[in-house]
């Protein structure tokens, strides 16, 4: 048997164990007593209003998905790019190999993030219930819970993608993968990212501040869609974004391989299946590391979660050495890969240092609070500009080393880039399953909180939720430079695409149909951005009508008596996110492609150039600055600078308020769009090097 | 249906009702369509309590169900000089409503706070609300107001409460604020500093300041006093108040 068919197999192998595992352990997760009537008819709410959202949004990408699958079987079925200098040819096994490709990237996208929400919402009330016993028992239902989301991911990418390699041989057909799991994961992400601000603002607006009620309270009839978008946005959403970044970098890789090694087919064989090998690697890598994710009856579930990481990211790098030395090859690419391993755990830390509220960027934010909610916003605002530089630095370096040590070790330079976000991304499992965790833990100190649960419950989910926000902080970080390392390796393929068809890229700032392509591309994610928050606030004013209306007709609600319309509230989130979704979907798919038809390849070299430069920085300074008003507001309600109600809480309360839609809506979302795009413009890049204007 | 009588402090008022204290202090802190908020605290009086100054039994008489059977809420028998009238030996349990209408009661205690070195900070709730900094104990400062006047100012009766001061009690000038959530601290700082280095007992730190105050802030209890005698009604411990008061507790750190 062939090396590359024996590491295909072990690939498929890997996931399979992987998915197994996630199967495993969701079934254990289902087994956990799931506590009183009371606690249990709450989490059947959640539930409910999670999987009403779900099937809505399934639904509604079902639609996207088969009508984009039969353009791309239509499309990619001619041989368009010969089309004026021979006969096209008519290939319908092409176009459908790529719409069957693109349509199982969806069907697995979607079906690790069903899987991850699915036990997510049932593993906060068996969380909750556990608390009751012990930390140790409650940390352990929601971890567990939260690996099957990041297992049941990486193990069904690594499935998809081997399988479609072995059948069909050419890695442009996994690119069709990657672009449904892609096109899945914009609407996810930036979905969800609606539905929870838009249920998170408004419940505060008229709970907190008009009616003067705490936080999950039982009372508000917006509560439930709180707790559901802290799922759909944080679980479904986060995981489904980072299943992008990871198909995406393999197969950008893949792409590399394939093009760069072309004359030589032993050679060509061995690195296009490498990253997926690293992928395999990563995850046998994340099915250890979870084991030394334990807490012992006074642990500290923050430190479980970073050994976990830790342990996950050496023995990863000690499988990938091994591999790389007796495998033969080149030594280069072990160090791109350490590289961005490195890289990613920093960048992921660095995040943490801007949002931690052991960290001056928070503190000062909270002491200058007391100045008024104007200073605060200033403040945060400045420290999320400056949160951007430790991690462009360290795209910066994790580009330049890979690229460097890559060429000094004979290899490909651009190879070395794409290997760096790869070896980034491998560790998933074991980042996805910390960062799952988070959104558990904080349904489950809900549940604790409308169920009446006991003091001990409470405080035990208090533990547990600070931890969670942590590794939430870091998968952020990590999230949005695996982004922008995946970007620059897709860019790369896209480029390399386009010169197997003749068109040599170049993309000078002395060209304006160049400059004309960077403009268009810097401002698409603002806009996105833009059109996201809009469509929080225009959402959020609505459920503020519903909850008033609630209230207002209904007075037992607030007295306690009369149980108040959760579903409406839940409806009213799931209807405005999903209709909210046509722009920015436009935005992300459509606009690459009339750059390219319009202004040529270079045009759209330079577009992609632009979003991923705004992209990041966006990215970085929404999700760290949302992040820090956060905590700076936690900060002050610990007791600091006159805790809640002074002066200095009520501002930071407006800052968290601004923050939210930052760093849960647009922020994260960007990673995605600039991906798509990255991707649209990759898989259409042979048409658009045949057919443009400019 | 029992009629209970109520007097509320924010505002002062003394007060007919076919509700227990728990619905009471609901109904009155947000109303009765629930579209009100804001926080209350009242105590229940004996209902045999007689005095010539109110016209109670008028009250209690009006106090009647309405048409569909539904407890009369709230009948008003007097809304000025009510606390003066009310001597202490019929006031039964205080009771804290927070904003959002949770209710908690407190139960009188014959023990009066351990003094403690430092300064005070006492807001006074009814039936004047100026917040005051003090060199006196809660005693002293109950019998400067009402029992002895050294001043021109003195009141016949007085609910007021001693609020925390953290190290600012110490050390005003340097102490770290850390919880305290008033506004202007720097006014307080001043007026406490001034407590020090000038021979005055007490200093006026907010004449327009509402009754309302946030619940943590509570140092010790709730003072009621009048020339006969002094009331006390000692706070719950944090304590107790998250482990058996949640959903109060909860509420009054909003």
């Amino acid at each position: 048997m062939p090396a590359s068919q024996f590491w295909i197999l072990i690939a498929i192998l890997a996931g399979c164990v992987s998915v197994g595992a996630a199967i495993w352990l969701y079934a254990w997760v289902h087994r956990q007593d799931a506590g009183s009537e009371q606690a249990q008819e709450i989490a059947s709410w959640i539930r409910e209003g999670a999987t009403t959202y779900l099937r809505r949004l399934y639904l509604a990408l079902t639609m996207v998905a088969v009508g984009l699958g039969i353009i791309i079987a239509i499309v990619f079925s001619f041989d368009i790019e010969h089309l004026g200098t021979e006969a096209v040819e008519v290939n319908p096994l092409r176009g459908g190999e790529l719409a069957t490709a693109f349509v199982i990237g969806a069907i697995c996208s979607a079906a690790a993030g069903y899987m991850g929400m699915t036990v997510a919402v049932a593993a906060n009330v068996r969380s909750a219930t556990a608390a009751n016993e012990s930390i140790n028992r409650a940390f352990k239902v929601a971890f567990y819970a939260g690996a099957v989301m990041g297992l049941a991911m990486v193990g069904l990418a690594v499935i998809g993608m081997s399988t479609i390699y072995l059948i069909t041989g050419d890695p442009e057909i996994v690119l069709g993968f990657s672009f449904g799991a892609s096109s899945l994961a914009l609407l996810a992400k930036a979905g969800g990212g609606i539905y929870t601000k838009t249920a998170d603002i408004a419940a505060d607006l008229v709970g907190k501040v008009e009616i003067g009620i705490p936080e999950d309270d039982p009372r508000n009839p917006a509560v439930v869609a709180d707790n559901v978008g802290d799922n759909v946005g944080d679980v479904a959403g986060m995981g489904a974004d980072i299943f992008d970044s990871y198909v995406a970098s393999t197969v950008a890789v893949m792409l590399l391989g394939a093009s760069i090694f072309a004359g030589d087919a032993t050679q060509q064989a061995k690195y296009v299946m490498f990253p997926l090998i690293l992928c395999a690697l990563g995850i046998v890598a994340s099915l250890i590391g979870i084991q030394f994710v334990r807490v012992g009856e006074n642990g500290k579930p923050g430190q479980a979660l970073n050994r976990g990481t830790i342990f996950t990211c050496v023995i990863f790098a000690g499988l990938t050495t091994a591999v790389v030395i007796l495998g033969g090859y080149n030594l280069g690419v072990l160090w791109a890969t350490l590289a961005g391993l490195i890289t990613g755990v920093v960048i992921g830390l660095t995040s943490d240092y801007f949002t931690s509220s052991d960290n001056r960027p928070v503190v000062e934010t909270a002491r200058v609070s007391d100045s008024g909610a104007a200073i605060n916003i200033i403040t945060g605002f400045s420290y999320g500009l400056i949160s951007i530089v430790p991690s462009i630095i360290g795209i910066v370096l994790a580009t330049l080393i890979s690229y460097y040590l890559a060429q000094r070790f004979g290899m490909s330079g651009i190879y070395g880039v794409g290997i760096s976000a790869v070896g980034m991304l491998s560790v998933s499992g074991m980042i996805v399953s910390a960062d799952a965790y988070g959104p558990i833990v904080d349904n489950a100190r809900g549940i604790a909180e409308m169920a009446g649960m006991s003091q001990k419950v409470i405080d035990t989910a208090d533990v547990l939720d600070a931890a969670g926000n942590t590794a939430k902080a870091i998968t952020k970080g990590f999230a949005i430079s695996a982004a922008a390392l995946t970007v620059l390796a897709l860019f790369a393929a896209y480029a390399e695409v386009v010169g197997t068809r003749g068109v040599e890229l170049s993309i000078s700032l002395r060209n304006p149909v160049v400059i004309a392509g960077v403009l268009l591309g810097a401002i698409t994610p603002p806009l996105f951005s833009a059109l996201t928050m809009l469509s929080v606030t225009s959402n959020a004013f609505k459920m503020v009508e519903e909850i008033r209306r609630q209230f207002h007709e209904r007075p037992g609600i607030l007295a306690g008596t009369e149980k108040p319309n959760y579903a409406a509230c839940v409806d009213l989130a799931a209807q405005g996110a999903l209709a909210s979704l046509v722009l920015p979907a436009f935005l992300a798919v459509v606009f690459p492609l009339l750059v390219g038809f319009f202004l040529g390849p270079e045009a759209l070299g330079g577009f992609l150039g632009g979003s991923i430069f705004t992209g990041v920085i966006f990215a970085l300074l929404m999700s760290n600055a949302g992040g820090l008003w956060d905590n700076a507001k936690k900060f002050i309600e610990s007791g600091m600078y006159g805790g809640s109600g002074s002066d200095a809480h009520k501002a930071s309360v407006v800052g968290d308020t601004v923050g939210d839609p930052f760093k849960d809506t647009a922020g994260p979302s960007i990673n995605t769009l600039i991906t798509v795009m990255s991707l649209v413009s990759s898989l259409f890049a042979p048409i658009i090097a045949a057919f443009h204007l400019f | 249906m029992t009629i209970h009588l109520y007097l509320s402090m924010i505002p002062e008022a003394l007060i007919a009702s076919m509700l227990t204290p728990e619905e009471f202090g609901t109904y009155y802190a947000v109303g009765s369509q629930k579209r009100a908020r804001g926080q209350a605290i009242f105590c229940e009086v004996d209902p045999d309590f007689r005095h010539d100054f109110f016209r109670i039994e008028e009250g209690i008489r009006r106090c009647v169900p309405h048409e569909d059977g539904s407890p009369k809420r709230s009948i008003y028998i007097s809304v000025y000089r009510v606390l003066e009238h009310v001597p202490l030996d019929v006031i039964q349990k205080l009771y804290l409503v927070t904003q959002d209408g949770r209710v908690l009661g407190l139960d009188s205690s014959p023990e009066l706070p351990t003094e403690t070195t430092g300064l005070h900070l006492y807001q006074e709730i009814a039936p004047v609300h100026p917040r005051v900094v003090s060199t006196l104990g809660p005693r002293e400062f109950y019998e400067l107001i009402v029992k002895t006047p050294t001043s021109l100012l003195s009141l016949p009766a007085v609910c007021f409460v001693e609020l925390k001061l953290g190290e600012l009690a110490e050390d005003p000038e340097h102490g770290a604020v850390r919880d305290l959530p008033y506004s202007n601290i720097d006014h307080l700082r001043q007026c406490l500093v001034e407590l020090k280095t000038k021979t005055v007992h007490s200093k006026m730190v907010d004449r327009i300041h509402p009754a309302s105050f946030a619940y943590r802030l509570i140092k010790n209890g709730i003072f009621i006093g009048n020339e006969q005698q002094l009331l006390y009604f000692p706070m719950l411990s944090q304590e107790e108040l998250r482990t058996h008061h949640y959903r109060w507790w909860r509420s009054a750190n909003m």
